[in-house]
């Protein structure tokens, strides 16, 4: 997947600095408590899992970052720039996009369109194509059905479509909010395995998952939120052998 | 087009945006007829009522578009579209008649419709637009009921405060506003307001500013010609990105935001866009050549906004084509119900039933059409279809597999880029297996 936002012109990002970092931020629905103060830091090229029970906060913290959700107090910083009062259609066009959670795609409308749509921002004709021919490429079925209606895919399609829709902005940051769900197995893996494809293309990727051992096994590092915290974090592979998570995620 | 070898993916960007000839051939087509009809109607269709019937349908053909855009495509929902076309209808009403009058008066001719009716339409749009972004305004913080409850109070306020204004003293807007700044502003300011209300005619309606009536100049040419022209216009946002964003909206907001779409400025623009469309057919109806010469705010009651609905909903809602049919179908609908109270027989019975209430006639003739429908076709004639669609029939965009492009599910699949195409893709392909994975599709397979 080509990297490149004609959009915006970005500042380069220093050597070793985080593509993003969050320090202690909280969000709240009304009254509740979601986000309790979480630090996060995210290279540029790597692959971050964010895992945990349900309700925990990992859609709060992907809403948070696509600013989706308006952030009580911490700071959020993309790219080293601060972003936390950035409008979503800027995040997108500064290279960060969201997959939201459960099949978000737009059922009446074609698979083209939907795609389309992921490169709202990009109105240069001849880039959407090229983009287009690379999610085609990525997931030959959405190529096969471009005509059909979103609504008329299987589920797995659907969560395909809405990462190729995603793909279409030409992220350099890809957040997939439990890509899994829902979703036959066998077509999971597959997801995951496109997952993979995009990250080795250079694209950075944080995918919250309830499927712990798939979202271990995909990734490099991982975050545990517990309640609105980060409970524990590390090395994917270690936490794999963590008792602690085995105990509490992976049924063992 | 795309090139029959269908050569690579670069080729794919550049869909000729060029009007085609055909295009071309249409749009003269067109004109000729407009004009065609502009000249010669009367002689075509000697009946008036009936020449009313049929611009009174292209009207309000442009009223279902218009609404189309915020009940079909946006899904909002306005049940006040009747106050943006009233609003068209006594702006156009008020700038053409006083222009006539400074043009001298005399014949309404075809010539001097070139000066009056863009004007007075244009006037229409902007007044309609500027409520219609007010009335929009709401709709970034209420959702449904309460939405649909803003935009039925805004056209009732529009009818009422006309409908209502006390006849009175007679003194003119320029005695009104000359007062302003003398003794207060405010006060001076609302009774200048007040004035010029008054001076719309209350109940009776507006007939121009000598009350003589209103000089007709929107003939056929005007009113058909711009219900084609804005019709293709409506069709043409429905498949344009906006549309696509005003639809993704309407089906997922989360979704839509993620992509960039900013909610805000697309739910008001979508009622801005309505209203103007409804003020240029509101303009349309005032300055009819074959209606009558006044306007009257009766005519823009909860009745005709309810009527609109009913277009949009019997065509299909989101569909452009189809709001077009609803408007064109109900127009002749509500005519043929009042035919039908007129008969011999109907009005024999009425007279040995004194208490049959013809009103109520014809409401239960109409509610049982519409009832008919519903259980018939629920998702209007269209549905959110259209008919002509080039959008669904259109291939993919993407190059067809050829010999040294090989079947795109394979999955060692070749880039698709031809080698013309500088970048190369990095992605390759996620392993594809056939199908059978239990991974059912949602709904039936599309047509
Ligand atoms: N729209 C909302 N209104 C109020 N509370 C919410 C809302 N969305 C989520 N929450 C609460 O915030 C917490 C975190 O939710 P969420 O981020 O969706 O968790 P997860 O994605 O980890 O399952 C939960 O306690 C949930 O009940
Ligand atoms: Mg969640």
């Amino acid at each position: 997947m080509r990297v490149n936002h004609p959009t915006r012109a970005k500042a380069v990002l220093p050597e070793g600095a985080p593509l993003l970092e969050i320090a202690d931020v909280r969000v709240s629905y009304g009254g509740i408590k979601a986000l309790k103060g979480i630090s996060m830091k995210v290279m540029a090229g790597e692959v971050v899992a964010i895992i945990g029970a349900n309700g925990a906060g990992k859609t709060t913290t992907l809403k948070m970052l696509a600013r989706l959700l308006p952030v009580d107090s911490g700071t959020v910083r993309f790219r080293g720039e601060d972003v936390r009062d950035v409008p979503t259609e800027e995040i997108v066009a500064r290279g960060m996009s969201l997959v939201p959670e459960g099949r978000a795609i737009f059922p009446n409308l074609t698979v083209r369109e939907n795609l389309e749509l992921g490169a709202y921002l990009h109105r240069d004709k001849v880039t959407m194509a090229e983009t287009m021919a690379d999610v085609v490429e990525l997931f030959p079925r959405l190529g096969e059905r471009m005509v059909q209606e979103g609504g008329t895919l299987s589920g797995g399609e659907q969560q395909m479509l809405a990462i190729g829709r995603a793909m279409m902005a030409r992220p350099e940051l890809l957040l997939l909010d439990e890509p899994s769900l829902g979703i036959a197995p066998k077509l999971a893996a597959q997801i995951f395995k496109a997952i993979r494809t995009i990250a080795k293309s250079g694209v950075t990727v944080v995918v919250v998952e309830q499927n712990t051992r798939m979202a271990l096994g995909s990734s490099e590092r991982a975050y545990v939120l517990r309640t609105g915290e980060v409970a524990l974090e590390g090395v994917s592979a270690v936490l794999a052998e963590d008792p602690e998570i085995q105990k509490a995620y992976l049924g063992g | 087009m795309m090139p029959a070898s269908g050569k690579g993916v670069a080729s794919v960007g550049k869909k000729a945006r060029e009007p085609s000839k055909r295009g071309w051939a249409f749009a003269a087509a067109a004109l000729v007829v407009v004009v065609v009809l502009e000249l010669g109607l009367e002689r075509m269709i000697p009946d008036s009522s009936i020449r009313q019937l049929l611009m009174l349908a292209a009207c309000n053909v442009l009223v279902a578009l218009s609404l189309n855009v915020i009940n079909g495509m946006a899904g909002q929902f306005s049940i006040g579209h009747a106050g943006f076309v009233g609003l068209g209808a006594y702006t156009s009403a008020v700038v053409s008649a006083h222009l006539h009058e400074a043009m001298g008066g005399g014949e309404v001719t075809f010539a001097k419709s070139f000066v009056v009716v863009p004007i007075a339409l244009l006037a229409s749009a902007v007044v309609a637009g500027t409520f219609g972004y007010l009335v929009g305004l709401p709709s970034l913080r209420l959702k449904g009921d309460y939405l649909a409850i803003v935009t039925l109070g805004f056209a009732e306020i529009f009818r009422l405060l006309i409908a209502t204004a006390q006849l009175g003293e007679k003194e003119t807007i320029g005695e009104a506003a000359a007062k302003i700044g003398k003794d207060g502003v405010v006060g001076p300011f609302f009774h200048m307001l007040q004035v010029g209300i008054t001076s719309l005619g209350g109940q009776n309606g507006y007939a121009g500013p000598k009350n003589q009536g209103l000089p007709l100049y929107a003939g056929p040419f005007w009113v058909f010609g711009l219900a084609l022209v804005l019709g293709v216009l409506a069709y043409r946002l429905k498949f344009s990105g906006w549309g696509r964003a005003l639809r993704a909206l309407r089906e997922d907001e989360i979704a839509a935001a993620a992509v960039g779409v900013d909610p805000t400025r697309y739910k008001v623009r979508s009622f801005v866009i309505a209203a103007v469309g409804a003020g240029i057919a509101g303009g349309l109806m005032a300055m009819n050549r074959d209606g009558t010469p006044t306007v009257q705010p009766d005519n823009y009651n909860f009745q005709a906004s309810f009527d609109a609905i009913t277009m949009v909903i019997l065509g299909g809602s989101g569909s452009v084509t189809g709001a077009a049919i609803g408007g064109v179908l109900i127009t002749f609908t509500v005519k043929a119900i009042e035919a039908v109270q007129s008969t011999r027989v109907v009005q024999d019975l009425k007279s040995s039933v004194p208490w049959l209430d013809l009103n109520a006639l014809r409401m239960m003739l109409y509610a049982a059409v519409l009832i008919a429908l519903m259980i018939w076709r629920p998702e209007g004639l269209l549905g959110e279809r259209e008919l002509f669609q080039k959008q669904k029939l259109r291939p993919l965009k993407l190059p067809k597999p050829s010999p040294d492009h090989p079947k795109p599910d394979e999955p060692d699949r070749a880039p698709a880029a031809a080698a013309n195409e500088p970048a190369k893709p990095v992605v390759a392909a996620a392993d594809e297996p056939a199908k059978s994975d239990g991974d059912e599709p949602e709904k039936g397979a599309p047509p």
